[in-house]
């Protein structure tokens, strides 16, 4: 308890100072606020143009599109705000020996990566997605019972961690091989495919994302629960499930993720002067 | 008390061939290359101590300090620092040491450098009393409060490498490790910051360990050098006993009248030792003999009274080897040469 209380309060301390430094440039702040709107409304208009074309993708409506488009943004936009310091881990730290710093001080290394930084450029996201969210809500297609909020709120949750953990697991790699960025990148944007129902893709991509790179248990299989489409597990089934198995998923990959990189800093070669 | 235990590092490597054909080869190749870092290296450091750590470039030093501190693990063999081992009491470890690298800050870059204060008090637990005190000294010291208050990019080289210390420094660690700590740096800053490091080890007893390419910081600091070459340790001692040992040259340089006659002069022959013992050299535009000479098997008198009698002398220079001549000697061909 007392250890929580004291990386609480680093965290905080930690976290002040960032903001201080980028408020120094304010026009940055605004300017990648603005971006992520901007590709967020580019997103939108892009189902919107393809529904003109197609008013019922596979069973699915443009309301319920929209409903899984933004659901999908809230769990990523949560760990982009809190984790986003882990791409400089795959891109830089290790291979030019900044990672140093974290092996000097009497922290957790894993807590000292994420409390540098913060990424504003996500609270772009997580608005578009709540204003996506509430939309639907309006619109009466969401189930909105009291399981089905609750279970919203642990999905969200398990959804960010796998997010962070598949970041943590690609970007542990830099460990071995120095910078891990490029896999990071690839397996990162299979995310984008999860933002629409995965029924849509072949075969092989559908398995890809639904059991390797987990990215259908963040968005689109809870999204359709939430819709109150059953069929997951056959038909009938009411996919409850599925937020059973989001949560198994996320606390898997957070222990592997994390024995990876725990291995990764017992192996981290530093870099000479 | 620092004990280092038959540490080894390896670094382990594809390997690599020339040329474009040889980069697609490595990548189907499965071959490695094994680089021994640090081979093998044993010392034990007491408490108070100041400790010179010194070798060429590529030869160690920075991998054994990374070892040290708990930044890498050894291939084999440990580290144990005041009873904590940094390799597996990382954590533990760090709130007991100080790291200054001289290339690389640990401050916040884009704040002042009173902020990195704040937050270094933070994470390493300061109380605020101790906070007070402790700042009061390091003020004293390393004069911080000229620039406490300017972003930490802002500030001279001179300026930083204190408040890197100085930062090191605040919560009170019982082993200071100093990588290149004077490096870049003017004869007054380096001044300062070697009479800041000598009154923090007085007052303290701050274990201090320090790798440089300066001679200076060895001769105004170091009770006791390690010199390691190749990875491997080829000297631990103090420095007057390395002088002694291995700086057994002295050289007398002598204006002399005239020239002609010294020509003749056949100095080893005379005093009865190799030419490889006394080497003499004649520079004709300044008139001026240098004869070098191990001070075991010759004496300055002998040298002088064989030159005088030939020839009158208008003035006489004679030189010790200097430390820095010495490690670079040693640099040059490792330890067991030197003394040839």
């Amino acid at each position: 308890m007392k250890t929580i209380k004291r990386y609480m309060r680093l965290y905080k301390v930690l976290i002040v100072q960032f903001f201080k430094v980028i408020m120094q440039s304010k026009v940055d702040f605004l300017m990648g606020l603005f971006g992520f709107f901007f590709t967020q409304i580019t997103g939108i208009l892009f189902l919107y143009l393809v529904f003109e074309q197609i008013p019922l993708l596979q069973g699915w409506s443009l309301e319920q599109l929209i409903f899984i488009y933004g659901f999908a943004q809230i769990p990523r936009s949560i760990d982009h705000l809190f984790t986003d310091n882990i791409w400089l881990v795959a891109w830089r730290l290790v291979i030019n020996g900044d990672f140093d710093r974290y092996m000097l001080r009497p922290m957790n290394v894993f807590f000292q990566v994420i409390a540098e930084k913060l990424q504003p450029d996500a609270l772009g996201e997580l608005l578009v997605g709540s204003i996506l969210v509430i939309h639907s809500c309006r619109k009466g297609i969401v189930v909105t019972d009291a399981l089905h909020i609750g279970l919203f709120f642990v999905s969200i949750m398990a959804g960010a961690l796998i997010y962070t953990s598949i970041k943590l697991f690609f970007a542990s790699f830099a460990f071995w091989i120095k910078t891990s960025g490029p896999f990071l990148q690839v397996a990162y944007e299979l995310a984008d495919f999860a933002k629409y129902p995965t029924e849509m893709y072949a075969k092989g991509i559908q398995f890809l994302i639904t059991w390797v790179i987990p990215f259908a248990f963040v968005a689109y299989l809870p999204a359709s629960y939430f819709l109150g489409r059953g069929g997951f597990f056959g038909a009938g089934s009411s996919n409850v499930e599925v937020i059973g198995i989001e949560c198994l998923i996320a606390g898997l990959f957070w222990c592997i993720a994390y024995s990876v990189f725990r291995k990764g800093i017992s192996i981290y070669e530093s870099a000479g002067n | 008390m620092i004990e280092v235990r038959h540490v080894s590092k390896e670094f382990v490597s594809p390997k690599k061939y020339p040329g474009l054909k040889g980069a697609i080869k490595g990548l189907f190749s499965t071959e490695k290359v094994v680089k021994k870092a640090v081979e093998d290296i044993s010392f034990t450091i007491q408490d108070g101590e100041i400790v010179g750590y010194i070798g060429s470039n590529g030869a160690g030093k920075s991998t054994t300090i990374k070892m040290m501190t708990g930044i890498m693990r050894p291939t084999s063999g440990e580290c144990i620092v005041n009873g904590i081992n940094p390799s597996a009491q990382r954590k533990k470890n760090a709130q007991e040491i100080g790291v200054v690298f001289g290339q690389r800050t640990q401050l916040w870059w884009d704040l002042p450098l009173s902020e990195s204060f704040t937050i270094l008090k933070e994470i390493y637990n300061v109380s605020d009393k101790d906070y007070t005190e402790r700042m009061k000294f390091l003020n004293q010291v390393l004069q911080l409060d000229d620039f406490f208050d300017r972003p930490v990019r802002t500030l001279s080289l001179g300026q930083r490498m204190r408040a890197d210390l100085g930062a090191a420094l605040l919560h009170n660690p019982r082993v200071l490790y100093l990588d290149e700590p004077t490096i870049g740096l003017d004869l007054v800053v380096k001044d300062n910051i070697r009479a800041a490091i000598k009154e923090i080890n007085e007052k303290y007893q701050t274990t201090v360990i320090l790798t440089t390419h300066d001679i200076g910081d060895i001769e105004e600091l170091c009770s006791r050098i390690i010199i390691i070459d190749e990875g491997k340790k080829i000297y631990d001692g103090s420095l007057e006993e390395l002088k002694d040992t291995y700086g057994t040259r002295r050289t007398v340089s002598m204006e002399i009248k005239s020239p002609k006659e010294i020509v003749e002069l056949d100095l080893p022959g005379k005093l009865g030792v190799t030419e490889q013992t006394c080497k003499v050299a004649f520079d004709e535009e300044r008139k001026v003999l240098s004869v070098s000479f191990d001070k075991h098997k010759v004496q300055v008198p002998q040298v002088l009274g064989a030159v005088m009698e030939l020839t009158e002398v208008s003035d006489i220079q004679i030189q010790e080897t200097q430390l820095a001549e010495i490690v670079k000697e040693i640099y040059n061909h490792g330890l067991n040469q030197a003394d040839s």
